[in-house]
């Protein structure tokens, strides 16, 4: 029973706040008003869009490796000093 | 494996054109989460095995687990507000479950990091962030496919049904299963790199 009502109003909690969002939702109509870059990104069926998916991984994946890279740089220039120590 | 990963993206690349526009971010988006899941599984796994016999290889294992399962999760978080840009027409809603749970399953990793950091001893450090690690990867599975299927959305797989439904075209699955793959490969192969290097710095630093 409580569990029923708690799940009634969790729901009905999320659909105020979708009616307060549903115009936002609406948005790729309202394209035209919105700026160059977003109307860039929407012409030709949304393939730009893949191109930016895309783009945010290989950037994320490239942004780890070159950190990877100067740690490990970093790693072999202590390797180094120890040699020279020894 | 590498065989594997370059299998997922030749098989990928000729079969795009024939598909419509943006459902391609699937072969990108979707693997994303699925890669996340299998890294925080492996560091759940491994975390366990530390608990177990306290050999700070573990450790080492279960942190760069963590680490590249927390990329892909902030891939698939960033694809995804971009995808939602330009078809429900907003970056962020806070009406879709889904969007903010694994918002929130981030910034529980990302408080891992931050736990890992707030010690100085080695043995402490595995030991406590093990234990978290647990806890947070048990979570995981409730914030990410238990309560968005409870919860009316916009995002596929919500109210019950799972996400492939019979509006995704058949001829998607063929590229997206080599994708999935292909993804979880390189995230393997990203581990293994990170662990090496983490082995030979506890080396250097140990001797």
């Amino acid at each position: 029973m409580s569990l029923n009502f708690m799940q009634e109003s969790t729901s009905s909690a999320v659909d105020t706040l979708t009616q307060s969002y549903s115009g936002k939702w609406e948005g790729t109509e309202a394209i035209e008003q919105s700026s160059a870059f977003i109307q860039m990104m929407a012409s030709n069926d949304l393939i730009f869009v893949v191109l930016g998916v895309s783009l945010i991984i290989w950037f994320v994946l490239l942004f780890y490796l070159i950190k990877v890279d100067r740690n490990v740089s970093k790693l072999e220039e202590s390797i180094k000093e120890k040699k020279d120590e020894a | 494996m590498t065989v594997v990963i370059t299998a997922g993206f030749l098989i990928r690349i000729p079969d795009i054109a024939i598909l419509e526009q943006s459902a391609r971010n699937l072969f990108l988006h979707v693997p994303m989460w699925f890669t996340m899941m299998v890294a925080f599984v492996m560091a759940f796994y491994y975390s366990i095995r530390y608990l177990n016999d306290e050999h700070l290889d573990w450790d080492i294992k279960a942190e760069t687990a963590t680490a590249v399962g927390l990329l892909f999760g902030l891939c698939g978080l960033f694809t995804g507000a971009l995808w939602a840009r330009f078809t429900w027409g907003t970056w962020w809603t806070f009406s879709e479950p889904r969007m903010n749970l694994s918002a929130l399953a981030m910034l529980i990793f990302v408080a891992y990091f931050i736990l890992r950091s707030a010690f100085n001893d080695r043995e402490k450090r595995a030991k406590i962030s093990a234990i978290y690690n647990i806890f947070g990867v048990t979570t995981i599975p409730f914030l990410l496919y238990i309560i968005p299927r409870q919860l009316p959305s916009l995002h596929p797989g919500a109210e019950g049904n799972p996400a492939f439904s019979d509006m995704t075209a058949p001829e998607l699955r063929l590229i997206f299963y080599p994708a999935v793959i292909g993804f979880i490969g390189l995230a393997i192969w990203l581990m293994d790199i990170v662990k090496r290097y983490k082995q030979l710095q506890l080396k250097t630093s140990g001797s």
